[in-house]
């Protein structure tokens, strides 16, 4: 087995941490697991290894198919790069692989946006803003064919009622 | 989040405050795609950018290997930093509460270290920091995931805030278990200080929040701050239940007794012995400042150990300078 944090050495290191009483173990070479004893509370170390992100991807990278292999002009990373590292190349990449990025952003994160500090270039802070109607409707219709995955009909039924409602309000 | 008046009662049980911001350029990919020369070049714009800080700067590549580690161990850089200085730079503040890694995993990263429980302060300071350089360079932003960061993990404020606590009563009662979870459910992550063997160290845990995106810096930091405050409330009132226990105050005396006197100390004893001490000190039992109990516990790292000394120590040798120094200190 390689070492999870280099990719370069065998791993001849095995540290388990629980991380909100989940067992999670890393696997490190000699020299990157020398200072494991002092690596454990303050470093983000095992938020980043990058088989923890990449495994945040799933299905979704085998779905894409081909256009995985498209390079950012920026920085010449693809998102084939961004599945096996856990890395992103550069702000660009963000742009142009936003799309492909955000399910795996919101499997870290939930589906949320920016909230606190802006650059000023950008404007005032940014406070979370109340859903729009669109929105609320867009959520509902997914949660919809959610239930209609799992044919969960009584509750689509439910859920396509409210979107009625919420359609012949506006 | 007023400035608490009861901060020594706070300091019993959490040892410190740690503010991070993770930041990156816009014109520049992130330092993984970055050669040595584009790194040198990130470093100088940022050190420029804060020439009126007063900062100490360090070309990490002229560093030791032991000097690098020290730096780490003293939590003022990240092992992966230490570990490799191509390109990278640090910036510190002469009473090491600032520290800069540059071109470490993200161009940027803005680190205050304070005593005690003092988020509002700690923040307080990386931000201005951090609005400093906003305001001479572009950061790399996107309205609707924030500060961009080379793992997605950190995007949005790129903040993460953590306090360091001592629960040794809280340990003791097996309720930390509990407590991860519940704290998981608010967004935030305890995890303790693991040694090989999955033997929790020194019962020192690490309060952090999660999640970076969809929360601001200040409701993020008041989230900490209040949980913070009910695990040391708890962790008091186990404290005061423990005291009554003779068999445990006979485990505090003992741990004292075993310090002053022992001939070799292997590091992961004397961090749990510490422990003890620390409580028993909190707990008005000995008269030793929790300060020089940290000081201690940094400077007997194996690394650090290493490098105060000329030729190499075996782990037989250490053990038993370990143990001179500890005796030494507890007089
Ligand atoms: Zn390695
Ligand atoms: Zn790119």
């Amino acid at each position: 087995m390689l070492c999870q944090n280099c990719k370069k050495n065998e791993a001849t290191t095995h540290i388990k941490r629980v991380i909100n009483g989940e067992a999670t173990e890393s696997h490190l070479c000699s020299s990157c697991a020398q200072n494991s004893g002092y690596r454990d509370l303050f470093d983000d170390f095992s938020f980043n290894l990058p088989g923890i992100f990449s495994s945040f991807f799933g299905d979704t990278a085998l779905a894409l198919g081909e256009s995985r292999l498209d390079r950012c002009e920026k920085c010449g990373c693809c998102f084939d790069d961004i599945i096996k590292t856990g890395i992103v190349g550069c702000a660009d990449c963000y742009e142009k692989f936003y799309n492909k990025l955000l399910p795996s952003i919101q499997r870290i994160h939930g589906k949320a946006k920016h909230s606190g500090k802006v650059p000023p270039v950008h404007g005032e802070e940014i406070t979370v803003k109340e859903k729009t109607v669109e929105e609320k409707i867009a959520d509902l219709e997914a949660d919809m064919q959610k239930a209609v995955a799992e044919q969960n009909f009584e509750r689509a039924a439910i859920i396509r009622d409210e979107i009625k409602k919420m359609k012949g309000e506006n | 989040m007023n400035k608490d008046n009861n901060s020594s009662v706070m300091s019993d049980v959490v040892l410190s405050t740690r503010i991070r911001l993770a930041r990156n350029l816009k014109s520049y990919p992130f330092p993984a795609r970055l050669d040595r020369e584009e790194k040198k070049a990130v470093c100088s714009l940022i050190t420029e950018a804060l020439a009126d800080e007063k900062l100490i700067y360090t070309d990490m590549e002229t560093l030791s290997a032991s000097e690098a580690v020290s730096l780490a161990e003293k939590h003022l850089i990240s092992a992966e930093f230490a570990s490799n200085g191509t390109g990278r730079s640090l910036l510190l503040s002469e009473n090491e509460d600032v520290s800069l890694m540059l071109c470490e995993e993200d161009h940027i990263r803005i680190q205050i270290i304070e005593p005690g429980l003092s988020l509002e302060e700690a923040y307080r300071k990386a931000d201005r920091l951090d609005t400093v350089i906003e305001n001479k360079l572009t950061y790399a932003f996107d309205e609707r995931i924030g500060y961009l960061t080379q793992c997605p993990t950190d995007l949005g404020t790129g903040m993460r805030a953590s306090v360091l606590l001592h629960l040794p009563a809280l340990s003791r009662k097996g309720v930390v278990r509990n407590l991860t979870t519940t704290v998981a459910k608010l967004g935030l992550t305890l995890r303790g200080s693991y040694g090989e063997d999955g033997e929790i160290l020194g019962d020192i845990y690490q309060l952090s929040n999660q999640v970076t995106l969809g929360i601001s810096e200040k409701a993020a930091l008041q989230n900490l701050n209040s949980i913070a405050m009910q695990i040391v409330t708890q962790e008091k009132q186990a404290r005061a239940a423990l005291i009554k226990d003779e068999d445990f105050m006979d485990l505090i005396f003992r741990s004292y007794g075993i310090l002053k006197s022992a001939y070799k100390l292997t590091s992961k004893e004397l961090t749990n012995l510490i422990s003890y001490v620390r409580l028993g000190a909190a707990e008005g039992l000995f008269d030793i400042p929790a300060e020089k109990l940290s000081a201690l516990t940094t400077e007997l790292q194996p690394a650090t150990m290493n490098t105060q000394s000329q030729t190499p120590l075996t782990r037989s040798q250490r053990d038993i300078k370990r143990a001179e120094k500890v005796r030494e200190a507890l007089g």
